[in-house]
């Protein structure tokens, strides 16, 4: 068997391509865990300290530059839920049968550790920042496909349903502020300190420290945004249940990077469709000469021009 | 029953693509469909100046309406019948299916125009599209992403280009000024066709699993009895069953209506495929079902069971029936069955997308109800593929038919156009451009 220089190349393109499908399909997975930035920023929001005055919520329409959102009566600035008029909201949970039992919770975004909604968007219009860890929107790249709302477990991304030049608004943890050396609006006027902004991992540890000093103050003594679908960095205390203050359970390993993990080693690198395409055009070459061979004779007896 | 009898008494041979002569295109049933589609159009202005808020159903809590579920990622699936009949062609040397490959093609490109167009009216900062060309921003592992690439790409593409041989081909024959370009461009398109056609059949793969992928990202807020890892490998699969349905139902519908001669060799041949597809397919669902420990959700999960049981069924029944020669020889239970199959495929590439997809709230259930608006223009971008999918049938060589009809369409069109010169036929014909030259 001689071997011409084209055989060999053949050969060893071939077995390129198959050591690059190799080593992105078939090698082993490397577990991934989401590691928050080096410098995370957070907020700790102790829903036992929290005394509803809705400062938080005036402030940071304040701070951002939102039109206060006073749709329901007119008159009070009162939204019922996160709309495109507000980034944070405080909201209330009061139990049914009159036991007494209310509680409240912030709603803003967790700024993930792994975060949904940047995995999900096309073209990194939600982009999370490589020091501080902040979750945040440009506009110049987004196209409006609202897959980040889809995709958001905690349903933050909001929409701005009804004008031509329709944002997506979040809370981006008034990164302007953050730029000048001071803490978020809401955290800054907070009167009882229910909610406080500090790095992560010092939050973590204060969130700990309180957990020990009444251990049964808290819903199952644990921190809300520790490890929910890889950690987020809005962390949370609460004395009711987590789900009952719209806080969804989400089990560790629930993070984007772990759904997608399928589809990320079929398109690493572009190996195995490059694969399939280029399999299929060398089949493709041979059996065209093939069938075209036979389209030529049909031609010859019927004198029409052969079709594809 | 005309077509039948003749189909019993005579063993037809589908052998190329002939146009349907002497059918009218402005009939009653086109000029409704033509109008609304107009309607359509008309609201998508209405759309554009009022926003997305004004014009739709939709909410923070469901921010994904019919224009993207159904219409991208349900309805692009009937349109993928090309990648499996093709691939069944050319790879694995099935040649009786190159004579429906025309139909399917033309399916697929007008199908996919519309999804395009789906795409279009929703997006709402259109503007912004012109990302796509900006490398550095893309985000390559976004299911989105890749759907917004690649089906562009496969429709404007390797479909457009493997839809123009008709086009030539008329040319070729009835239009004697554009001949010269089509001598041309045929040895062209004969050299790069593999290079296309392989393109045609790697893309729809890609985008029609990552139209699976979608739903991924939105984790547990999809049921689980449809949300599974496996979910972009089930919707690809899918994809291709219900687009071989597809083209034989709409083989058949036109073959029925305009009483054509029906090949049942070839018609065999696409139920096989279509059943070689389906039955792996319903048992890799069960058993994914069954290895994630979601057996009872199957029964006890009240509406969403029977929605589940119902796919199940519409795939499982009719694909049975059509095992018998009986069911799949008669144009009537096949043109059912196929028909049947389509739904169920549909079902299934929409249920996770609507009515297993709960977002998580407390005490506030998202629901979301399509406009009206929504709904005409939604139905709006289906009748323009219909329209254009008639105007195309009755006038190019697109529906495969007997050798016989092809003479047939000769004098038709030398009774009725003696100023074409039907040089085509002629040995001697010195223009005859070859696929072998």
């Amino acid at each position: 068997m001689s071997l011409t220089r084209r055989d060999v190349l053949k050969l060893a393109s071939m077995g390129g391509a198959a050591a690059a499908v190799g080593e992105a399909v078939i090698s082993p997975a490397q577990e991934h865990i989401p590691t928050p930035p080096r410098d995370a920023v957070g907020m700790l929001y102790d829903s036992t300290k929290c005394i509803g005055c809705k400062s938080c919520v005036v402030a940071c329409a304040d701070a951002n530059g939102l039109n206060p959102d006073t749709r329901v009566d007119h008159l009070h600035q009162a939204p019922n839920d996160l709309n495109s008029f507000t980034k944070n909201i405080i909201k209330l949970y009061k139990r049914k049968g009159g036991s007494g039992q209310f509680a409240f919770v912030k709603r803003q975004c967790m700024h993930c550790v792994d975060p949904f909604c940047v995995s999900a968007c096309p073209f990194h219009a939600l982009e999370k920042d490589k020091v501080t860890g902040v979750v945040s929107w440009t506009a110049e790249k987004c196209i409006g496909c609202r897959y980040c709302q889809l995709a958001c477990p905690y349903q933050i991304p909001k929409f701005d349903w009804d004008a031509f030049n329709a944002k997506i608004v979040k809370c981006e943890f008034c990164k302007e502020r953050l730029a000048a050396g001071k803490e978020p609006a809401c955290t800054f006027v907070c009167p009882p300190k229910a909610v406080i902004f500090g790095r992560r991992d010092v939050l973590l540890k204060e969130a700990h420290r309180r957990i020990e000093q009444h251990p049964d103050k808290y819903f199952e003594s644990r921190v809300y945004g520790e490890k929910e679908a890889g950690g987020t960095q809005v962390l949370y205390l609460a004395g009711v249940n987590y789900d009952l203050l719209g806080l969804p359970h989400l089990s560790p390993d629930e993070h984007p990077s772990n759904w997608l993990r399928w589809q990320e080693r079929v398109l690493k690198y572009f190996a195995l469709p490059a694969a399939i395409y280029v399999g299929m055009v060398s089949f493709l070459r041979e059996n065209f000469r093939e069938h075209e061979a036979e389209m030529d004779e049909e031609h010859k007896k019927t004198g029409l021009m052969p079709q594809l | 029953m005309n077509s039948q009898t003749h189909s019993d008494l005579t063993v037809v041979r589908w052998q190329r693509g002939v146009p349907v002569f002497g059918m009218p295109i402005w009939t009653k049933n086109f000029i409704f469909l033509a109008a609304l589609a107009l309607t359509g159009y008309v609201l998508v202005i209405y759309r554009q100046v009022f926003g997305l808020g004004a014009a739709t159903g939709l909410s923070d809590g469901f921010p994904w309406g019919i224009w993207k579920t159904f219409n991208v990622m349900t309805l692009t699936a009937l349109g993928s019948g090309s990648f499996p009949i093709g691939i069944a062609a050319w790879i694995f040397h099935r040649r009786k299916l190159h004579a429906v490959m025309r139909v399917t093609l033309l399916i697929s490109f007008l199908v996919y125009l519309t999804g395009l167009l789906a795409i279009a009216v929703d997006v709402s900062r259109p503007w912004n599209v012109y990302n796509l060309l900006s490398v550095f921003r893309w985000n390559t592992t976004s299911p989105m992403w890749e759907v917004l690439w690649c089906m562009p790409l496969y429709c404007l593409f390797p479909l457009f280009l493997e839809n123009t041989p008709p086009i030539l081909e008329q040319w070729y024959y009835f239009f004697p000024p554009g001949r010269g370009l089509v001598v041309w461009l045929v040895p062209i398109i004969r050299k790069t066709y593999p290079y296309v056609v392989a393109l045609a059949y790697t893309l729809p793969i890609l985008h029609q699993s990552a139209l699976g992928a979608l739903m991924l990202l939105t984790g547990n807020q999809v049921f689980p009895l449809w949300q599974t890892p496996l979910l972009p490998l089930l919707y690809v699969w899918a994809a291709a069953f219900i687009g071989v349905a597809t083209t034989i139902a709409s083989v058949l519908l036109c073959c029925l209506t305009w009483k054509r001669p029906i090949d049942q060799s070839i018609m065999d041949e696409l139920v096989r495929l279509m059943n070689w597809l389906i039955f792996p397919w319903l048992a890799l669902r069960l058993l994914d079902i069954l290895v994630r420990g979601r057996f009872l959700m199957m029964f006890n999960s009240g509406l969403l069971s029977l929605l589940f049981w119902g796919e199940m069924l519409f795939l499982f029944v009719p694909a049975f029936y059509l095992r018998q020669e009986k069911y799949r020889n008669n144009a009537y239970t096949l043109f059912r069955n196929c028909f049947l199959i389509v739904l169920g495929g549909m079902a299934y590439r929409f249920d996770p997308t609507t009515f297993a997809y709960r977002p998580w709230r407390i005490g506030i259930i998202a629901y979301y109800t399509p406009s009206v608006v929504e709904i005409v223009i939604s139905l709006s971008f289906i009748c323009t593929c219909i329209c254009l999918f008639l105007i195309a049938v009755k006038r190019l060589p697109i529906l495969p038919a007997p050798l016989q009809q092809w003479y047939g369409m000769e004098s038709y069109y030398r009774n009725f156009y003696p100023y074409i010169q039907m040089s085509g036929y002629a040995n001697t014909d010195q223009h005859r451009p070859s696929y072998a030259d």
